[in-house]
């Protein structure tokens, strides 16, 4: 994306900032190409934002930063914005004269990133290559966890990224990057041509013009926002050439969007505005290179998948069709995002089922009497993402539990499988999947499950734009939600043996990646053996490298472990209030890391309050948390930042 | 005697920077370099041209009181008032904003006054800037003249 601005930049790196200025005031617009000018920045300017978002679709990668004007006759600048947001991950700072606080909050529910107000002077136009890099450098947060996840090919490779991650780490732990800028936006620019360069050059994208965008609002707001669904709204939008994908892609970036307007009453809303731009970018970029990695990678992980369900007599037949059923579907995978929302609405989702449905049916069917799979699959899950294991693999995964989920509170839903689908195509937050699986468990409405991990993306992405402690935090979260999920199953031996086995390997093989897969893989481990008191021992007793570096060296993680452990017993006993959970946050310490346990009672309190007051609202319950996590990790950092990165990679390799 | 002039010139005309413009001038004037040597006339003709172009939609838009698009004249005030902090006529602008208040609040009586009251403080700038600017181009090529003296 910078390549050629600031990648050729070198030392001098503000400088050939690539710039659109969309003014319809011409004098402004004067001012400014001068004012950027003189900054060195590489300007263009534009007097109508229609032209300047053909501009903008014309030369994807051509611009680091559009500032644009508000108010704008042909576009209102909130609406170019908003486009922008949804077809292009750039960072649009507004500007106007109007410098309510009204309008300011606007800019920010739309997603702008600077609120610029008239007369701009220079010195603020000096500073705007900080969004830039703040952009790149979250993304790069999302590029590192997805790359790793893109290919099972790429573990060699992954050991590499462990380094670069930890250095990148490193730098942001200890300043939290605003001192690193420059130098972490090199870094990320390298590590962006490789994993970025492939999947810019091929984008056969369907381009949401304005009007096609209000068509498909139009059909959106015909159908009822939760009952909208990709294919009807293809059917009313009626547009020759356009996919069900596109729609359904199109529809989750919408909803994003509209999750972001609503956002801004619920505490989360500070950060909410951040997030979509990088979920589009992931989006826009990942999907595809993924897809196509998927094709390469699927046989390999099947076969993997295979093997480490050989040990289990029940599952070991069951899991393989859902296995490549999955496949199937994750070749599509952008296709069934939408969906998500669709699950809460609870509607007749068989007619949707598409090509799913036989297979799945079937396996779902299966899966329904032996419950002892779905720990074992939810347990794969977290390791998956957060390791470095394929993306099909994780998709799959992802379809896989599903499926399973929905199937047992909703028996008559195959669709519900589509619900997950969503996160494939999310695959900068892999993690998320899990949560929703976890809501379902929980029983909760299923409405508020769809919402959950919308919610938990913000924190997620928060979590990536704060630190990378962290993301790290938000993957632990994660397996532990397989442990709130595990337990209402009463898990059978037989399923926690499997989980056993699945984060052992998963820690051996793949773990190494980075500092995140680790604490996937631990926490999900952990989280089984929590949830079975027996289990525990086996558990610990194979996987004692693991619980030696986690006791060691992660506290910082034990924290967030408790916490989410903690998160996840409350989702599934949400009469029980505060004291309950304390006295499971006291079983949690049991775990290896008792260290950390007496840390994280502060933090413990507030998130407990939170959610037992609000848990009937799951939503709500969902997004409080997501910020608990936030300020828990937040925080967490100081602890985690005494050790340094490196000790996570170098544990896992051992 | 001819670099005396350009003294005096300068001085004048910062005075009247002074009286009329918020810094925002002085900046436009740094702005102003070799690549561009006329920027601040060009960024001046445009203010011009704009703000004339405004002033008569904001006119014809009050022309009728009782279908007085008031989302439209904040539109324009929100322009002109952008336009006229950008170039550093602060007084244009805050004209702008009392007018775009009486607009917000639907009344018409108040953005009439405000209108006149605007028309009449933007062509008042508009003469002091054409003044400036005559000023100017004689302080330049005055300036032109005592390098060229100086270096013969």
């Amino acid at each position: 994306m910078m390549k050629s601005g600031m990648g050729c930049g070198g030392d001098q790196f503000p400088a050939g900032l690539r710039v659109l200025v969309v003014d319809d005031d011409v004098t402004c617009l004067r001012i400014l190409d001068q004012m950027l000018q003189k900054c060195s920045y590489r300007v263009t300017v534009c007097s109508r934002a229609s032209r300047a978002l053909s501009l903008l679709r014309e030369r994807k990668d051509g611009f680091d930063v559009v500032i644009s004007d508000v108010y704008m006759p042909d576009m209102d600048g909130f609406k170019l914005l908003e486009l922008v947001g949804l077809e292009m991950d750039l960072p649009v700072i507004m500007m106007s004269a109007d410098g309510s606080t009204n309008a300011v909050m606007k800019g920010i529910k739309h997603g702008a990133c600077d609120y610029l107000i008239k007369p701009v002077r220079m010195e603020e136009l000096k500073n705007i290559w900080q969004h830039v890099v703040r952009k790149k450098w979250n993304e790069n947060k999302e590029l590192e966890n997805s790359c790793s996840l893109e290919d099972s090919e790429q573990q060699r490779r992954v050991i590499d990224e462990a380094e670069y991650a930890s250095s990148v780490n490193d730098g942001t732990d200890s300043t939290w990057r605003s001192q690193k800028k420059k130098r972490d936006a090199k870094e990320d620019d390298d590590g962006e041509l490789d994993s970025e360069d492939p999947s810019a050059s091929k984008k056969p994208r369907v381009v949401w013009s304005v009007e096609l965008h209000q068509q498909f609002v139009n059909a959106v707001n015909q159908l009822g926002i939760d009952k909208a669904v990709p294919k009807k709204i293809l059917e009313l939008m009626n547009v020759p050439g356009l996919t069900r994908e596109n729609v359904a892609s199109h529809l989750q970036k919408f909803r994003l969007y509209l999750k972001r307007l609503s956002g801004v009453s619920h505490p989360s809303s500070f950060y909410s505005p951040l997030e979509p731009n990088s979920k589009v970018d992931s989006l826009g970029r990942l999907d595809f290179p993924m897809l196509n990695a998927a094709g390469q990678i699927s046989p390999q992980t099947i076969a993997a998948f295979r093997a480490e369900l050989i040990g289990r007599p029940s599952d070991s037949l069951l899991l393989p069709p859902v296995d490549q059923q999955v496949f199937l579907q994750s070749s599509e995978g952008p296709k069934f995002v939408p969906f998500e929302h669709r699950v809460p609405v609870g509607q007749p989702i068989l007619k949707c089922q598409s090509n799913l449905s036989n297979q799945h049916l079937h396996s779902s069917s299966s899966l329904e009497d032996s419950s002892p799979s779905f720990p074992a699959w939810s347990s794969n899950h977290p390791d998956m993402s957060g390791c470095a294991s394929s993306l099909e693999a994780v998709s799959s995964m992802r379809n896989g539990n599903i499926p399973v989920q929905m199937v047992q509170p909703f028996p008559m839903q195959p669709k519900s499988q589509h619900a997950i689908n969503v996160q494939p195509s999310c695959l900068v937050t892999p993690s998320q999947s899990l949560h929703s699986f976890q809501a379902g468990s929980i029983h909760i409405p299923v409405n508020s499950n769809s919402t959950a991990p919308l919610s938990q993306t913000l924190a997620n992405h928060h979590a990536r734009k704060s630190s990378v402690c962290v993301t790290e935090g938000y993957n632990t979260d994660n397996s532990n939600m397989v442990l709130g999920y595990s337990h209402p199953l009463s898990q059978s031996n037989n399923g926690t043996t499997v989980m056993v086995q699945v984060s052992d390997e998963d820690i051996k093989g793949v773990g190494m990646s980075n500092a995140h897969s680790m604490s996937g893989a631990i926490s999900s481990s952990i989280s089984a053996a929590s949830g079975h008191a027996d289990c525990n021992n086996h558990w610990q007793v194979q996987n004692s490298l693991v619980n030696i570096g986690y006791s060691n060296k992660m506290p910082g993680f034990a924290r967030n472990l408790h916490n989410h452990v903690f998160e996840s017993k409350l989702g599934t006993l949400p009469e029980q209030g505060a004291g309950r959970n304390l006295g499971f946050i006291g079983k949690g310490t049991c775990i290896p890391s008792q260290s950390a346990g007496d840390d994280i009672e502060s933090s413990t309190t507030d998130m407990r309050q939170t959610s037992a007051c609000t848990f009937d609202n799951t939503e709500i319950v969902k997004q409080e948390l997501g910020f608990d996590f936030l300020d828990d990790f937040t925080s967490g950092n100081s602890v985690l930042s005494h050790f340094p990165q490196n000790g996570f990679a170098g544990v896992l390799s051992k | 005697m001819l670099g005396l002039g350009a003294c005096n010139l300068e001085v004048d005309m910062n005075r009247l920077i002074e009286l009329l413009f918020h810094q925002q001038f002085m900046q436009l004037q740094h702005l102003q370099d070799e690549s561009s040597p006329n920027f601040v006339y060009e960024v001046v003709t445009l203010y011009f041209r704009e703000s004339e172009k405004l002033l008569r939609n904001l006119r014809a838009l009050l022309w009728d009181r009782e279908s007085t698009d008031y989302k439209k004249m904040g539109i324009h005030l929100n322009q002109m008032m952008g336009s006229s902090s950008s170039i550093g006529a602060k007084r244009v602008r805050n004209i702008c904003a009392a007018f775009r208040s009486a607009s917000e609040h639907g009344n018409w009586i108040g953005c009439i006054q405000s209108l006149e009251v605007l028309e009449h403080e933007y062509y008042y700038l508009k003469n002091k800037l054409h003044e400036f600017l005559q000023i100017e181009q004689q302080r330049v090529i005055a300036v032109g003249r005592t390098i060229h003296l100086s270096r013969q």
